[in-house]
């Protein structure tokens, strides 16, 4: 999220593509609400399905699953031929846009309502309501990146607010809304099985800097793996972890099968495939799940051995900094004692790291307090030590609850305390705050803003791609942040470019002397974002310069499949007059793992899967939904699992509202037996099923596997367990918006 | 005195339910009753819009009005409460409220509906302020701790307003005001005869 929901009170025109917060951030909606109220801003929703949040719109576009990239690229076709871009902002700030003009020109009016279904003036309303109501947001959800082209529509869909000059700008913003509490934090810290904490990759060079960080020898940290190059290697995604169960040993690019799973607070139901994901859990030797339920993963497979629940509390029974949406770090205290046995997670993989013989390296700066749980301020301090890349090394846990103490200081839409001893920071001090907390940055509230100096949380686009490519420069040409002494783009700071500059005199001895530790002998290629005593970022910052640089953020980006985003039909379509014009990605491998694509949608299975199948959300229930399905309030609000079908289909398969239906998936000869709710959310030849459910196999009851007691109230058939293959090629986020399958009266 | 009114503002409803499990939890409300609940029109359609209802503490209560037993009482606020005690379980309240406010534990042809249940704007009971006995029959009474109703204070998008009527009226006009465009004060005509402009 480069802005946040406050910001959005500043938007003159606000789009939603691939979300529904009505149901999945129902707060985020006051302020999109008031934003729409306030500025009379046009809210303008994209989506196949008429949600909730659909309802409030000004203007509800219907797309087809799976057409985002067609859509964004038809928008722009608009925006290109009337000359609505920002062109002076394109000059100043934008790598590539010429390549992605050669690509939009194929999108004309015919071919986008040929391929996405939106009618030309349509598009045409919509691109001139977006180009004519600056700054606008634009706001997505999963419906946009759980697709096998998750990433490439990720990309257009930043493109157009680049090219529209919405980003860096109050109002405007590329904004993801993440979901549970921490998931932000989550994904910076690691979870993301391609890098260490807080994107530094998996290099010796980023290893290197977080042993350093953790203070172990980076030799002892090698010798815990294999080979050196399964430390650089990347991971198995959770979409995933049965492949590398199942797959024959010599696809696998590791030495073995996958033999053991934890579940860490992963439902298991909020991904597709689940018949084979149930074999996969059959087959470990040993399964864990670490959970305050026991989920579906405890539920599903039939084994009787090597199964352990292990209860973990939930956030109100444990304390510690949460990342939210906007970057924003909040400290929570423990509001009850952990019921039952529960534990909090960080005493468990204290426990755990002792069972395995590396508790001391592990928590080697991080005091131990009384009951074995690792102090969470300590662990706090940690994260500030080593994750300087991304700025989230100034939020020390002394300045946090400083701010959860002054709360009402803080001005509701600008994040800015106004008065206070916080006076001039940023709520929750969102990241980048850069530095030590000694240097009281006040963090970011917009991302790549040049209106503001750094050190007031002012930036510009990173240069993490180098400084030219093929002749061409892609650093910034004549924008900067206020007040900074290079009046152009640069290149990311290192201690060698500071001696250029003649700055290095303004380090302090302490801060040298680190430097040159780091360093060895080669001092002068340390960098900004390794050097742990913040010396280059502090110095930088006092002559109003981006430590990280300054450059063109990418419109084409090098190095990944497809550079201009192109549209690809998903990998099941019933539109197979388009297959050939666009094909899937060609199969290839990844993470460990063979990729498939075109080679599954060679396969014509609209025959018999003739309806597209798109899931999501519900307000009443969370993720895998175990926890809010055994909530009584919730449970009683929505009862039964169902499948929303077009009243023109369930007419023609003679299905009546409230009936029983057999939805049936393409692959594994999968199915779910739930209830019809006949409704026009969904258009014709479309069905949506929320995911939340579980504790249903293919029609048969699972109650009875549940531990005594610890049943939901609420059981039902899981969505997943009729979804099917996809995976985007760079991250390997699964397809759960854009399948097909076969609905039948049961 | 304030006279306290519900506003429920149906261009920021979204249909979250927050408001319906708020006053669930607070008073623990059974399983098949609701105090509040949502109301969608046209469904999954253009012009789609959603309203959180509850007992909205008519001015002249018909519900009072058609009591056998006189079990309605009407505090210094304006809330309508009722005692349990008194209460037959007839339901002729049900028929008389024009919002379904009233709810029954028991629904059968024959014989009692068991005691009427209904928003007590968290304002509780006849029974002594905060005690458990009050608490048992009626929930929280948080009015009297100088706190307003959950639902609203719970509610996601500030569409659904409790307190003084004059201040939600006025909260309510700057909005529409805003807009340039109101869909109306949800039920207040008939809630609230008098000063109903909103
Ligand atoms: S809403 Fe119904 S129950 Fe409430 S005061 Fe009015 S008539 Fe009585
Ligand atoms: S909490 Fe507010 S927005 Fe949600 S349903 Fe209730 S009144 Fe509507």
């Amino acid at each position: 999220m480069t802005n946040s929901y406050n910001d959005i009170h500043n938007s003159k025109a606000i789009m939603i593509m691939g979300g529904n917060p009505a149901e999945a951030h129902p707060v985020s909606m006051q302020h999109v609400l008031r934003g729409k109220e306030q500025n009379k801003a046009p809210l303008i929703v994209v989506d196949p399905r008429f949600t909730r949040t659909a309802a409030h719109a000004t203007e509800y576009v219907r797309i087809r699953p799976g057409t985002d990239i067609p859509f964004m690229w038809g928008l722009l076709w608009h925006i290109f031929e009337n000359g609505w871009e920002d062109k002076e902002y394109i000059r100043q700030r934008v790598y590539g846009m010429d390549e992605i003009r050669a690509e939009v020109k194929k999108w004309n009016p015919q071919e986008v309502e040929r391929v996405v279904g939106v009618p030309g003036e349509q598009m045409k309303r919509v691109a001139e309501l977006m180009a004519k109501n600056r700054p606008g947001t634009l706001i997505w959800c999963m419906g946009v990146t759980q697709h096998s082209m998750g990433t490439a529509n990720v990309r257009a869909l930043s493109v157009f607010q680049l090219a529209l000059g919405n980003i860096g700008v109050e109002g405007g913003g590329a904004n993801i809304f993440r979901g549970h509490c921490n998931v932000q934090g989550c994904t910076d810290l690691g979870l993301d099985v391609t890098t260490l904490p807080a994107y530094y990759g998996l290099t010796e060079g980023a290893w290197r800097h977080w042993s350093r960080v953790w203070d172990v020898d980076y030799a002892w940290m090698q010798s815990r793996f294999e080979s050196k190059k399964m430390m650089e290697t990347k991971g198995i995604p959770s979409t995933r972890w049965f492949d590398a169960v199942l797959v024959d040993k010599k696809d696998l690019e590791q030495n073995d099968n996958v033999k053991a799973m934890f579940f860490w607070g992963h439902g298991g139901n909020t991904v597709p495939r689940m018949p084979e994901m149930r074999t996969g859990m059959e087959k470990v030797e040993l399964l864990v799940v670490v959970d305050p339920h026991p989920t579906t993963a405890a539920a599903l497979p039939d084994r009787k051995d090597g199964t352990y629940l292990l209860p973990a509390c939930t956030q109100l029974e444990t304390r510690g900094s949460r990342t939210a949406s906007n970057r924003s770090l909040q400290w929570g205290d423990q509001i009850v004692k952990p019921v039952f046995e529960s534990k909090p997670d960080h005493w468990i993989l204290y426990k755990l790291a002792k069972k395995l013989g590396f508790e001391k390296e592990m928590f080697k700066n991080i005091k131990i307090d009384e009951g074995d749980e690792p102090n969470v301020e300590d662990i706090l301090r940690e994260i500030n030590r080593g994750t300087i890349s991304i700025g989230y090394s100034g939020q020390s846990p002394e300045r946090l609850k400083e701010h959860m103490k002054h709360q009402a200081d803080f001005d509701i839409v600008s994040l800015r305390a106004t008065k206070g001893p916080l006076k001039g920071e940023f709520y929750g001090l969102p990241w980048p705050c850069w530095g030590t907390p000694e240097m009281k940055h006040p963090g970011t509230h917009v991302l790549y803003n040049t209106h503001l100096p750094v050190k007031d949380g002012g930036g510009a686009f990173r240069a993490r791609f180098g400084v030219e490519r093929n002749g061409v420069s892609l650093l910034a040409d004549g924008s900067y942040p206020k007040d900074s002494e290079i009046k152009d783009g640069h290149p990311e700071f290192t201690y060698g470019l500071l001696k250029k500059m003649g700055w290095d005199k303004e380090l302090t001895d302490a801060e040298r002397a680190t430097i040159e530790r780091i360093g060895g002998n080669n001092p002068d290629g340390v960098g900004w974002a390794i050097d742990l005593s913040c010396g280059i970022i502090r110095v930088t910052m006092a002559h109003g310069v981006q430590a990280m640089g300054n450059a063109k953020a990418r419109a084409v980006a090098f190095g990944l499949p497809d550079p201009v985003p192109v549209h690809r039909e998903p990998i099941y379509t019933p539109r197979r007059d388009l297959v050939e014009k666009y094909p899937a990605m060609a199969d290839r491998r990844d993470y460990r793992l063979p990729h498939l694509g075109k080679s599954i949608q060679d396969k014509d299975f609209s025959k018999d899967f003739p309806m597209i199948l798109t899931t999501g959300r519900l307000v009443e229930y969370e993720g895998g939904g175990e926890e809010t399905r055994s909530n009584k309030w919730l449970a009683e609000l929505q009862q039964s699992m169902f499948v929303e079908i077009n009243p023109a289909d369930a007419s023609r398969l003679g299905i009546k509202d409230g009936q029983d239906v057999w939805v049936h998936g393409p692959e594994n000869k999968a199915k779910a037996r739930v209830k019809a709710l006949v409704t026009q959310r969904v258009g014709q030849g479309v069905v949506f099923m929320p995911f939340h459910f579980s504790g249903f196999w293919q029609g048969v009851d699972q109650r009875a596997k549940y531990p005594p007691g610890a049943d939901p109230i609420v059981l039902g058939e899981s969505a997943n367990g009729v979804t099917s293959y996809g995976y985007d090629p760079v991250t390997h986020m699964h397809e759960n918006k854009a399948t097909l399958c076969r609905v039948e009266a049961a | 005195m304030a006279r306290m009114k519900f506003l429920c503002d149906s261009e920021r409803c979204v249909e979250c339910n927050a408001c319906v499990t708020a006053c669930k939890n607070e008073h623990e409300v059974p399983w098949g009753i609701n105090r509040r609940r949502v109301v969608t029109l046209n469904d999954g359609q253009k012009g789609e819009r959603s309203i959180s209802m509850a007992c909205m503490h008519c001015e002249d209560a018909p519900c009072m009005a058609v009591c056998p037993v006189d079990c309605f009482y009407k505090t210094d606020d304006g809330v309508v409460l009722h005692s349990k005690d008194l209460c037959i379980g007839c339901g002729y309240c049900f028929y008389a409220c024009p919002f379904g406010a009233p709810q029954y534990p028991q629904v059968g042809n024959f014989g009692s509906r068991g005691k009427m249940d209904k928003c007590t704007f968290c304002a509780g009971g006849p029974e002594a302020d905060n005690t458990k006995e009050e608490y048992a029959k009626y929930g929280a009474n948080r009015l009297a701790e100088g706190k307003l109703p959950l639902c609203a204070e719970m509610c996601s998008t500030k569409a659904l307003l409790a307190g003084d009527g004059d201040v939600i009226a006025d909260i309510y006009k700057q909005r529409v005001a805003r807009r340039g465009y109101g869909s109306g004060a949800w039920g207040w005509a008939t809630a609230y005869k008098t000063g109903s402009s909103a």
